[in-house]
């Protein structure tokens, strides 16, 4: 148990370095240097070009033999300095610190969404297997997994916040963000980001249950006289269930990560999406790249977490 | 007859490939899915639509300020103009037309044509993107599998990494790097895309490697080429078609998001790009945002109504 | 042998699938005496196990149905009563033995836990004692370390270890009767032996009634009182094991008992009976065995043979002992 432990934290620790070294070989393999990404901005304030040149190469160190760069990039970020971001004049991490509230609190609140409503209506689908309730059910995981998020988020604007007017069209950040205004207007966004994922949940969960409905041991729960209600509830979803812990987890770094960039940009939440999108247009280089790292070390903590969490709840892991 | 031609060997080889009699099978098996066969016609609809289409419409990128915003045909919309002689505003209906049957947006351009001009993008990413994001995966996953040892364990770590990085997070960062166009936003979904194709061919050649059929072919002294080529490739061909099926709605879907975001090609109209406009409309035009998004939902639902119908039809277990 | 405990009456059980209708137990009869052990025999995919799961109504439904026929027990019909009365005799008063062990528990909880809710969903004991009941069962079957064999998950017992355990958890509620679904096929034979003594020791001392299913006749002889030979999804022959083993009546018996080995005989090759079991789908007409019999007559393609009593419990279906039929061999 113990050195399975430390085997996964090393491992995890491996995919870390690997991470960085292909985020490094992208920057220098890109056709436009960071120094080039500067020189725009610069240039657009009608300064000399050279000379700042010469002294943002020496400054950012790129003046330097390659890996002395690679070395010297890899202790930046493990030291925690992440960059300066040109168009905030802040430090990357500060401008992370100040907006990462905004993309968790509206992942956080899809994916307890789309867990609780997926799985339940999976469950519900497989139980009421071909009734109408689970075709309708089924049409229904087909549409969410196929409507792009970006537009379903436009299409609500559209009809409950410009012709309806429930909602306002923006996201106000003038509300704390422990208040039910708040909760109020994550309403269309957690939809719009909660759908795809949920759909997702309920196919997986109707067909694992309706996998492990036809396994022999729950004929043994009939036959040991339980109620119906345990033999599904006990015996068949906690082994549906196991499979699904996985799933889960690896759409959250395939799919919610990507839905959330989108989601903020649509409807003007000022999360880490909104912060990376700013910055593309800004050529802001460092915050781009910052927030595809921290993304990507999230995807990396979260499939720690889930093999951590797997030895807990599938015993035949636990002693291997 | 010209097949004689073809050297025993050569011919030998083929049949592994293609199977007429199989073929008329699952055929017959897809037929009976009705939604999978409505799908494969919406997609040749639209794979028409994309090729013969832009002979038949006007310059997707002519734009005409004084044709700007018409409505649909059969749809209308008020304009109010402020008349500064009478003082007054002045209320004029604008109707849809026949020369622009799906509207305009608000630089004028035809929807129709920008439509099928994103239809065309969308497919050319889908297919070619998904083409070689399988194409690697496949090499990698048969190598891995096939040769096992160091390079197993050297192509399946960095499989790992590329996996853990959020797709389309990394998605924004190479097209930020690289600048973009179509070639690039191509190449890249295509290159970075074929993570999860890797794995699952590994671990289905995995399978196979050990079944008694390839042993008997080793042992009657095939080479490692032989029998990859002949054996196990032609064992994963159903799956590797299910795949790739499954997998196009998805990189659809991306390359129109990062049109949306302003990461598209700045020289084509694609659905993405349409959108992209089509939010700022939402109150005055609103069909510059449905269309496309409405267009996008069907290809990515066909496609993957499509691909479930290919995934039971070859599955000799699934019920039809 | 006293009254019947359990009687079925022309059971049928079809199963309507895509491909047509499987009558996978077409019209099936046979008593349980208490305290005996009645042999259910045939060969795979006649419908035997099907049977034992109609008892219960375990199958799966949809596609499976009962469409006729009755299970009396203690008066009630288990084909007939409430899904509750049915669930409360489930476990309680008959029990189930699995073919396989390894897939019939369910593989992430503890066997203890598996074994103490059936004892909870029957009888009101509290904890202490279910967990004394459920360690006492273990020991009885010879289970090493009984106490942490309950905090066992399956994956971790060996094969032998697994089946005792399934038979301990049938055991936890005092079952008057266990029904054994070739419990010692997918054993290796040391661990069949030690299956057949425990069986046969629990008839012994808890005067339990078994219905042992099994394709092996050599089990039969070691095990069962009473055997029905099971054809197509009913019972061809009933009759004591002695009389089925040394005067067995319908061309069928006859033939699967010659299909043992004998070491005396000295034969260099064991016969077989020609032919496959018939297609459920496509039964033949009249006699379900008259296209693999030897001593098929005119009448057996049209007429279906009734059971027909030929001595003191021992009946059989085949017109060569029908009224008027000859009746010898």
């Amino acid at each position: 148990m113990r050195n399975y432990l430390v085997k996964r934290i090393l491992y995890s620790i491996i995919i870390a370095w690997g991470i960085l070294t292909v985020t490094f070989i992208l920057l220098r393999v890109g056709p436009s240097s960071p120094v080039d990404r500067y020189i725009l901005n610069i240039a657009a304030r009608g300064q000399d070009i050279e000379s700042v040149k010469q002294a943002i190469e020496a400054r950012y160190g790129l003046d330097k033999p390659i890996y002395q760069q690679y070395f010297d990039y890899m202790g930046n970020l493990l030291q925690g300095n992440w960059g300066w971001s040109f168009s905030s004049s802040v430090p990357v991490m500060d401008l992370i610190g100040s907006h990462w509230i905004y993309s968790f609190q509206l992942i956080l609140l899809s994916t307890i969404v789309a867990i609780l409503l997926g799985i339940g209506l999976g469950i519900l689908s497989a139980v009421k297997q071909n009734t109408r309730f689970d075709y309708a059910a089924s049409i229904f995981s087909f549409i969410g997994i196929s409507i792009p998020g970006f537009w379903l988020g436009l299409m609500l604007i559209m009809v409950f916040g410009v012709h309806l007017g429930w909602f306002k069209t923006y996201y106000d950040t003038s509300y704390p963000i422990w208040s039910l205004e708040n909760l109020r207007q994550l309403i269309l966004p957690v939809i719009t980001l909660s759908i795809g994922e949920l759909a997702g949940y309920v196919r997986y969960t109707r067909s694992s249950m309706l996998d492990n409905m036809r396994k022999e041991f729950v004929t043994t729960a009939r036959a040991k006289g339980l109620p119906e209600r345990v033999v599904i509830g006990k015996h068949v979803l906690s082994n549906a269930m196991l499979p699904l812990v996985t799933i889960i987890m690896f759409d959250l770094g395939s799919v919610v990560f990507g839905g959330a960039y989108l989601t903020e940009i649509v409807f003007g939440i000022p999360g880490l999406g909104q912060v990376s999108f700013n910055a593309i247009f800004a050529n802001d280089y460092a915050v781009v790249v910052a927030v595809t790292l921290i993304g990507t070390f999230l995807v990396l903590f979260i499939n720690l977490a889930t093999d951590i969490l797997y030895t807990y709840i599938d015993p035949r892991i636990r002693y291997d | 007859m010209t097949e004689s031609k073809i050297p025993v060997g050569k011919r030998a080889r083929l049949s592994v490939y293609f199977n007429k009699r199989l073929a008329q099978y699952y055929w017959e098996r897809l037929q009976k899915n009705k939604l999978s066969l409505a799908g494969m016609g919406f997609i040749i609809f639209l794979m028409l639509l994309g090729i013969f289409g832009p002979f038949f419409t006007q310059d997707p990128t002519y734009s005409d300020f004084n044709l700007a915003n018409i409505p649909p045909l059969g749809f209308s919309r008020q304009e109010s103009v402020y008349d500064i002689k009478t003082n007054e505003f002045i209320t004029t209906v604008i109707e849809g037309r026949p020369d622009h049957p799906l509207g305009t947006d608000s630089k004028g351009r035809d929807m129709l044509a920008m439509l099928i001009s994103g239809a065309r993008i969308s497919l050319l990413v889908g297919l070619i993107a998904t083409g070689i994001a399988v194409f690697i995966g496949v090499v990698i996953g048969v190598l891995s599998a096939y040769l096992g040892g160091w390079v197993d364990n050297v192509l399946m770590r960095f499989t790992d990494i590329m996996m853990t990085f959020p797709f389309f997070l990394l998605l924004v960062l190479i097209v930020f790097l690289f600048g973009p166009s179509l070639a690039i936003i191509v190449l890249v979904i295509g290159l970075t895309g074929w993570t999860g194709a890797a794995r699952l061919i590994r671990s289905e050649a995995l399978s196979l490697r050990t079944r008694d059929f390839i042993t008997a072919s080793r042992a009657l002294g095939a080479s490692d080429g032989r029998i990859m080529f002949n054996h196990l490739i032609p064992n994963v061909a159903s799956l590797i078609i299910v795949m790739s099926t499954l997998s196009i709605p998805g990189v659809i879907m991306s390359e129109a998001a990062l049109s949306f975001i302003g990461l598209g090609d700045p020289m084509r109209t694609s659905w993405g790009t349409i959108l992209n406009a089509g939010q700022h409309t939402l109150d005055t035009a609103w069909w510059v945002a449905v269309e496309p998004g409405i267009m996008l939902f069907l290809t990515v639902l066909s496609f993957n109504f499509f691909g479930d119908g290919l995934r039971d039809a070859f599955d000799p277990q699934a019920s039809i | 042998m006293s009254s019947a405990i359990l009687e079925v009456e022309n059971l049928n059980t079809w199963f309507y699938t895509r491909r047509g209708i499987v009558k996978a137990v077409n019209g099936m009869n046979y008593s349980l005496y208490a305290g005996e052990c009645l042999c259910l025999v045939g060969e795979s995919g006649c419908g035997k196990s099907v049977s034992a799961l109609s008892l219960l109504r375990l199958f799966d439904s949809p596609p499976g149905k009962i469409v006729q026929g009755r299970v009396l027990y203690n008066g009630t019909d288990l084909v007939a009563c409430s899904p509750d009365r049915l669930r409360a005799v489930r476990g309680k008063d008959i029990a189930m033995v699995f073919q396989n062990a390894q897939s019939a528990l369910n593989p992430v909880f503890t066997v203890g836990d598996q074994m103490m809710e059936q004892i909870k969903a029957h009888d009101g004991l509290d904890r202490n004692d279910v967990l004394t009941k459920a360690k006492m069962l273990l020991e009885e079957m010879r289970i090493p370390g009984a106490a942490r064999a309950l905090k066992m998950y399956p994956h971790q017992m060996s094969g032998g270890m697994k089946q005792r355990a399934m038979i301990a958890m049938s055991l936890s509620c005092d079952p008057k009767i266990l029904i054994a679904d070739e419990p010692t096929t997918s054993v290796d034979v040391t661990i069949r032996a030690q299956i057949m003594h425990i069986l046969k020791d629990l008839k012994a001392r808890r005067n339990m009634s078994i219905i042992f299913i099994t394709h092996d006749l050599s089990l039969v002889s070691e095990i069962g009182d009473r055997a029905a030979v099971v054809y197509a999804g009913k019972v061809v022959e009933t009759a004591t094991v002695t009389n089925i083993m040394n005067n067995p009546s319908h061309p069928y018996t006859s033939g699967l008992i010659s299909c043992l080995p004998d070491i005396s005989s000295g034969m260099k090759r064991l016969p077989s009976i020609p032919g496959n079991t018939p297609n459920p789908l496509n039964m033949p007409a009249g006699c379900p065995f008259h296209p693999r019999c030897s001593k098929a007559m005119e009448i057996c393609r049209r007429v279906e043979p009734g059971l027909v009593h030929i001595a003191d419990d021992h009946t059989v279906a085949c017109h060569l002992y029908g009224p008027g039929a000859g009746g010898s061999r």
